[in-house]
């Protein structure tokens, strides 16, 4: 009789959901990430082979090259990120990081003022199961520093070559690059010894990024 | 390899397409299946005559709940990773108001009536019409609609963290409340059944074999 058959089947069914909803409030949360742990040998290796973070010039290469599917995350305020961001750079609250809409093989690059908030949200990341994650080692500060404001430490062939190619990268991103910051024009074949100047010292940085954010947008960048 | 899939990265837009084409498919040809598309059945439910529409989405629902539940627990579905619509109360009641209304008065809902369109039944092509049309108009008038829609926004809400009980305590609640409302509504279909004589005339099957497409509810 299918009637009868059916009833069983129903029953069945039944049992079974009331069997699993039975053991379900003994079975512990069913969210990953409440069960990720950390390898932190893994995570220290990293560290010293400095696979951890991007040179801000690293970065404006990429982001010039759009590499595939790099994501530029912010990780400062809302009114400082409307103040002024890296260009392509998506804000990302600091306590909304466990329920992240990015996909496994997204390259995440994490900034923040200086760079310690950046570094922990990098472990947090990592933590969640992410692999592609670098932060700005120098954060907002380096950036502003290397890339929108290059000047070309010394007249040695290496120094003279890695400016052209950071002042290549600068006039993308509409930065000024400056063979000496004085009096000569903008040669880089007669620059000056590089004479120790007032900036060359590692500054503030918040009170320095805060200038130098309103020299960039001075320029209508 | 854990999923969500897609979410993942595990497969592009492409697979994502076939995977929904495929289990579109599978859910007009269940729901077909089940007598979904014929509106006297689904509008038997607001009359109290027939429970199936009731029945059908608890059971979907504590099915669903408990496979992504355990699923979860057993590390194959990462839940962090599942999309969780967010919550703005009143323009999701005046939504669902609609909704019900239309639902009471064409008999189908918008997975049902391209169940009912995909069978060749005529009033399920008018509500496919239908919904279509308000799609478009909705689209179309967004920015004067866009203030209302954004009224008293509550988050991605769950019954876990509204009632503060662990996700497994919810569970529990979910499928007693299931099961207790499968057997009021096999009550009221028997009580039905036994003072209704003769029973009610079959409904004219015009079905034919479920030409479905992969729509989504």
């Amino acid at each position: 009789m299918s009637g009868g058959r059916e009833r069983w089947v129903t029953r069945a069914l039944a049992a079974t959901a009331l069997a699993l909803g039975l053991l379900a409030p003994l079975a512990g949360s069913p969210y990953k990430a409440n069960h990720s742990t950390i390898d932190v040998a893994a995570l220290a290796r990293t560290v010293a082979r400095e696979e951890d973070h991007v040179t801000a010039l690293e970065l404006a290469q990429w982001i010039k090259d759009r590499r595939p599917g790099l994501r530029v995350l912010d990780v400062r305020s809302p009114e400082e990120y409307d103040r002024y961001h890296l260009p392509t750079a998506e804000r990302l609250a600091l306590d909304s990081l466990a329920t992240l809409p990015f996909h496994a093989d997204d390259t995440l690059v994490l900034y923040s003022e200086g760079g310690a908030h950046a570094a922990q949200a990098w472990v947090f990341l990592r933590a969640l199961g992410y692999h592609n994650v670098y932060f700005l080692r120098g954060g907002l500060y380096e950036w502003l520093e290397q890339v929108m404001n290059p000047t070309l430490a010394d007249t040695t062939a290496p120094a003279r070559d890695a400016f052209s190619r950071a002042a290549s990268l600068s006039r993308y991103f509409g930065g000024v690059p400056r063979s000496d910051i004085r009096t000569l024009p903008a040669d880089e074949s007669i620059a000056l010894p590089g004479a120790p100047r007032a900036t060359s010292t590692v500054p503030l940085p918040a009170r320095t990024t805060s200038a130098r954010i309103d020299a960039v947008r001075r320029r209508g960048c | 390899m854990t999923a969500p899939y897609f979410e993942l990265g595990y497969f592009g837009a492409r697979g994502a397409l076939v995977a929904a084409l495929v289990i579109g498919i599978a859910f007009g040809w269940c729901l077909e299946s089940a007598g979904m598309g014929s509106a006297r059945k689904l509008a038997g439910q607001f009359y109290l005559t027939d429970l199936t529409v009731f029945k059908v989405m608890f059971t979907a629902i504590v099915t669903a709940m408990l496979g992504a539940f355990w699923l979860g627990r057993l590390g194959v579905l990462d839940l962090t990773r599942v999309y969780v619509p967010e919550t703005y109360l009143v323009p999701q009641l005046v939504g669902g108001l609609i909704f019900g209304v239309g639902f009471a008065l064409g008999g189908l809902c918008p997975g049902t009536s391209c169940v009912a369109a995909a069978t060749g039944r005529l009033d399920g092509v008018a509500l496919v019409a239908g919904m279509w049309s308000g799609v478009l108009a909705t689209g179309l008038f967004f920015p004067a609609l866009e203030r209302f829609y954004e009224r008293t926004p509550r988050g991605a809400l769950t019954l876990p963290q509204l009632a503060h009980v662990p996700y497994g305590v919810a569970v529990l609640l979910v499928v007693l409340a299931a099961l207790g409302g499968f057997l009021v509504a096999e009550r009221i279909e028997a009580k039905v059944r036994t003072s209704v004589t003769p029973a009610a005339p079959d409904e004219m099957r015009r079905t034919v074999a479920p030409v479905v497409e992969g729509v989504g509810a």
